[in-house]
């Protein structure tokens, strides 16, 4: 019975670890700041790839 | 932070200058778990698109990808201030796009030459135009109907403002006039470039349109055909639509570009399917009725871009084709009733009430949103909402298969867009004012896309019928995919100017009047 409610203790810190961790991402948009710190990046990188360009 | 509608200075999430907002909404506790729990949903879909390694392949090869970083972004701008039923309907709709576009895309890289490279699949792919009507694909069950142009140039757009600049910028580089729509002339640049996946046993290219429309399909199908070997057909949808002298060229077409795929892909007609789409098409037709009927009352639900984007995606793409749309059709009017039955507003006040009408700025999306939360402006339908309400055979009948082809070239005829700026007087001018006494509407919003020659020299026959019957007529330029032209605020200052030096009035949220946003996505 306790090693049945540790687990169910040690699950239950788990969802609310996640749920703490995934709300503030999702509260401070903390999401969409990181993909804009990505975008000039990839940006760069699409210039330096050979293309065949023509009409 | 404010659980009631209107409470929040929205203008003050925006950072002057920063591509992103500072933070996204507290809605009350109800709300914001709803919203986060649909973000939840919104980051599933994109892990499950780049667990798959040609997809992350894909990311690293097309320029356009890199504007799917903003998908998150997309959604929080049309939920802006929104509550309750209306947050659903926003979330109902955008996150199933955004699942179908999803699927598109690793369907596009799973046949593509360079990525996936999938032969047997790329011989079950017809191409189709990103502006162009999919019931020919209504019959084909085992085919997938799939346009390079929508992830690559119209979306993107949805989802950055800048996305298409580069490509329009290409296009004009290799001598294309830079006066066309730069919605086509974008579509051109990415072939140009180079930049378009190459899948699929066949193309159907529709004659739009416009001059832009016809100059870019011309140069793509030259490298889809003698580059890539893939055969294109060109579906010439009569422009006179509603003429019954042109049905049966209409039908014509479609009967040979039905023809052209089952020759290119061994595929046969599959009537069984095709009246299990028309029946879908059906229930949407329905729905989006019953939507635009509470429009009409004190209380109108499914609008904005709640009712623009969706139409736009469903009525024209999916065509019926896809069972998920018919759920989500049923789920969005049954909100719209219960919201409706409760007398729920989107804003916390209404002040006027409003025909969009034109083609919208697709680099600002949500200014449907903005127009209500900042100005109280109820956007009741849009020129692209106000799409064919003919009820189609759905029964699998001998003459019904006949009427089939008709109903196939009547919705060709009347896809988004065409329907409107072609097809004469009457439908761009004098059913716009038909609409305004249904809707009870005091106001207009005209678009002027500046590069579209299909609604140049209208301008003062809008502008005298509008004085005539009282209604205030409110121009709004842009340049459709490029904000260089005329910026976000560019078009937020038109309504500004009109509201405070003609109607006199304050703003709901004054918030929200200026925003630095030229550097956002």
């Amino acid at each position: 019975m306790a090693v049945v409610l540790k687990v169910l203790l040690i699950l239950a810190l788990v969802v609310v670890g996640l749920f703490i961790l995934t709300f503030t991402v999702y509260i401070f948009n903390l999401d969409m700041k990181l993909t804009a710190l990505i975008e000039p990046w990839l940006l760069k990188h699409y210039d330096k790839i050979e293309r065949d360009t023509h009409l | 932070m404010a659980k009631e509608i209107g409470a929040d200075r929205l203008g003050d999430f925006y950072k002057d200058g920063g591509k992103v907002r500072k933070r996204r909404e507290w809605r009350g506790l109800r709300d914001t778990m709803y919203d986060y729990s649909r973000w939840l949903v919104i980051m599933g879909t994109l892990a499950k698109f780049v667990m798959k390694p040609r997809n992350v392949k894909a990311m690293f090869r097309y320029r356009w990808m890199a504007n799917y970083l903003a998908v998150p972004m997309m959604v929080d701008r049309h939920t802006q201030g929104l509550r309750g039923e209306y947050l659903r309907m926003c979330h109902t709709e955008q996150d199933l796009i955004i699942d179908d576009v999803a699927k598109l895309l690793d369907n596009l890289f799973r046949g593509d030459r360079r990525i996936g490279n999938d032969r047997e699949f790329s011989k079950k792919v017809v191409l189709v135009d990103e502006n162009e009507m999919t019931a020919v694909m209504m019959g084909f069950p085992t085919l997938k109907g799939l346009s390079r142009e929508t992830p690559s140039t119209y979306v993107s757009v949805l989802l950055n403002q800048h996305a298409a600049e580069h490509y329009i910028d290409l296009a004009q580089q290799f001598g294309l006039a830079g006066d066309v729509c730069p919605m086509p002339e974008a579509e051109l640049g990415v072939s140009i470039d180079d930049d378009a996946p190459v899948l699929g046993a066949c193309a159907i290219q529709c004659n739009t349109t416009c001059d832009g429309s016809l100059l870019g399909n011309g140069v793509i199908s030259r490298r889809l055909e003698q580059e890539d070997g893939i055969p294109v057909f060109q579906l010439a949808a009569p422009l006179r639509h509603r003429e019954d002298d042109v049905q049966e060229y209409a039908a014509q077409e479609i009967r040979n570009a039905i023809a052209f795929i089952e020759k290119h892909t061994g595929e046969k007609w599959d009537w069984k399917h095709y009246f299990e789409c028309a029946r879908r098409v059906n229930v949407a037709t329905e729905c989006r009725q019953e939507w635009l009927e509470m429009n009409r009352t004190p209380y109108p639900q499914v609008f904005g871009s709640n009712l623009a984007l969706y139409t736009e995606t469903n009525y024209m793409a999916i065509c019926g084709k896809i069972p998920e749309f018919e759920k989500a059709d049923r789920k969005l009017t049954e909100l719209a009733r219960q919201a409706f039955a409760k007398k729920k507003m989107a804003a916390k006040e209404y002040r006027h009430r409003a025909i969009i009408w034109g083609v919208q700025s697709h680099y600002y999306m949500d200014f449907l949103v903005w127009l209500l939360n900042c100005w109280g402006i109820v956007p009741l339908t849009d020129m692209l909402s106000m799409v064919s309400t003919r009820r189609i055979a759905e029964e699998d009948t001998p003459e019904n298969r006949e009427q089939a082809i008709y109903d196939m070239a009547w919705l060709t005829e009347n896809m988004i867009m065409r329907n409107r700026t072609h097809g004469g007087y009457r439908v761009l001018l004098d059913e716009l004012w038909e609409f305004t006494q249904q809707f009870n509407a005091d106001m207009v919003i005209l678009w002027e896309h500046m590069s579209c020659k299909a609604l140049d020299g209208m301008h003062g026959l809008f502008e005298d019928r509008a004085r005539e019957l009282g209604i205030n007529l409110v121009w709004v330029s842009h340049d459709l995919f490029d904000p260089r032209i005329i910026s976000r605020q560019g078009v937020r200052d038109q309504i500004n100017n009109y509201m405070r030096s003609v109607m006199r009035e304050e703003p709901l949220d004054p918030s929200l009047e200026v925003l630095h946003d030229e550097e956002s996505w």
